[in-house]
């Protein structure tokens, strides 16, 4: 109920990044790739496949070498992983729970593992779900396993929680609850969340703050807000098109019976006092907004 | 489960904001009444705290809500009296001019009017 206070913990970043870089083989994962993350934000770090993103994560979580400097909780994730992890979880969409292991064991080796774990919290989370403690996690659907990880996790007082496309292929119920969970009994100005993820609609209006990222770059970090205020789309009609072309949108794309949606960066273009003669204005989706941003990427 | 679409043309902590204030002005929200928690509301609604935050400080700022230490969100006495001046000072200004237009253009006596309005069914009666 306190989320309006201010950030008077500190100007401490729980993630600050300079000049990473990570090269496989054949392909550039990370090209001097740089952003801070304060504490208290819920970030989507988003991006085509191949972009980067998993990387990203496996560098903040410690679980890839890498070139560059980076702080994790002001700890270096590469020296000083075991420290690092009594404030960090991660839920990765690669199911790890071993699938011999039942429910009631699972509880017991994370109470075992991890200092700060609350178990009454997991079992109480556990309570909500038809999940019991005597199943196997191979006797569970797709959808209860992320329950079951989810209520582990959660139960874990650690100040950064990141998130792997942690909803893939859950059914629309499974995903909804899964996001209303972690805002309900979770998140607080003192936590921070990175979601990665493709279903970049669905977590549109729980992000405080987006990154696109594409080829190993970071090619957009701001919070929702300034996107809202950066970025508008008109709707413009036929006879406007080539005085909207003028003020050079970065995308625009036809819709049926002669109208055409552009899309204005308000750092590159005129301002946006201009836009709204031309037609119709809104904030562009986010989903939008990535599409145009990421033109090119298979080409 | 929230069924709620927001619009692309508004902020969405202002489309929040104007929600809990039809709330009040159906009755739904009534003075000394709690507003639900802005962990309830993000959980429900699926936005970031951030967002809820931001609409009810509005709201406090206008003096519609009130805070109680540790207890949350309160609509305030005179919220409702506010509302309805806001509301009608509104309804004579922007739409009550467009419907006296319309008046004219149509013909329409003051005798008209007052007659269709006693054969008309009672709000509530009818649909």
């Amino acid at each position: 109920m306190n989320a309006v206070a201010s950030h008077d913990t500190g100007h401490d970043a729980v993630v600050s990044a300079r000049e990473l870089r990570k090269a496989y083989k054949s392909t550039v994962a990370l090209d001097g790739t740089s952003f801070e993350i304060p504490p208290g934000r819920i970030i989507g770090l988003i991006g085509p496949n191949g972009a980067g993103k998993t990387t990203a994560l496996k560098a903040i979580l410690g679980l890839t070498p890498f070139e560059g400097q980076l702080k994790v909780l002001g700890r270096d994730p590469r020296t000083q992983r075991d420290e690092l992890m009594n404030d960090v979880c991660f839920i990765a969409d690669v199911a790890v729970l071993p699938r011999w292991i039942r429910v009631g064991q699972a509880i017991d080796f994370v109470a075992g593992v991890h200092p700060r774990f609350d178990r009454e919290k997991c079992e109480r989370f556990l309570a909500n779900t038809k999940l019991k403690k005597t199943q196997r996690v191979r006797e569970l659907s797709k959808g209860m396993i992320v329950q079951l990880h989810l209520a582990l996790v959660m139960a874990i007082d650690a100040r950064l929680l990141v998130l792997d496309e942690p909803t893939l292929g859950l059914d629309i119920l499974y995903r909804k609850q899964f996001y209303q969970r972690l805002l309900e009994d979770y998140f607080d100005e003192q936590k921070t969340i990175i979601i990665t993820t493709h279903q970049v609609e669905e977590v549109e209006h729980i992000l405080t703050d987006v990154m696109f990222i594409r080829n190993g770059r970071i090619v957009l970090n701001a919070a929702m807000d300034e996107v809202s205020e950066r970025y508008t789309e008109v709707l413009v009609s036929a006879d406007r098109v080539d005085a909207a072309r003028a003020l050079k949108p970065i995308d625009e794309r036809a819709l049926p019976f002669g109208k055409v949606v552009m899309l204005y960066d308000g750092q590159q273009s005129a301002g946006t006092s201009q836009l709204a003669a031309l037609g119709e204005t809104r904030t562009p989706g986010l989903a939008d907004l990535f599409v145009a941003l990421m033109k090119g990427t298979y080409a | 489960m929230s069924g709620i679409q927001w619009s692309d043309g508004a902020p969405i902590y202002r489309q929040l904001k104007e929600r809990v204030v039809a709330m009040m002005l159906d009755g739904v929200l009534k003075p000394g009444d709690a507003l639900p928690s802005v962990r309830q509301v993000a959980a429900e609604y699926q936005l970031n705290p951030i967002t809820v935050s931001r609409a009810y400080q509005e709201l406090a700022d206008e003096a519609l809500v009130e805070k109680r230490r540790g207890l949350g969100m309160y609509v305030t006495e005179e919220a409702s009296r506010k509302l309805l001046s806001n509301e009608r000072e509104r309804f004579l200004k922007e739409e009550w001019p467009l419907v006296m237009e319309r008046i004219q253009r149509l013909g329409l006596s003051m005798e008209d009017l007052l007659k269709s309005d006693a054969q008309a069914p009672k709000p509530g009666e009818g649909a």
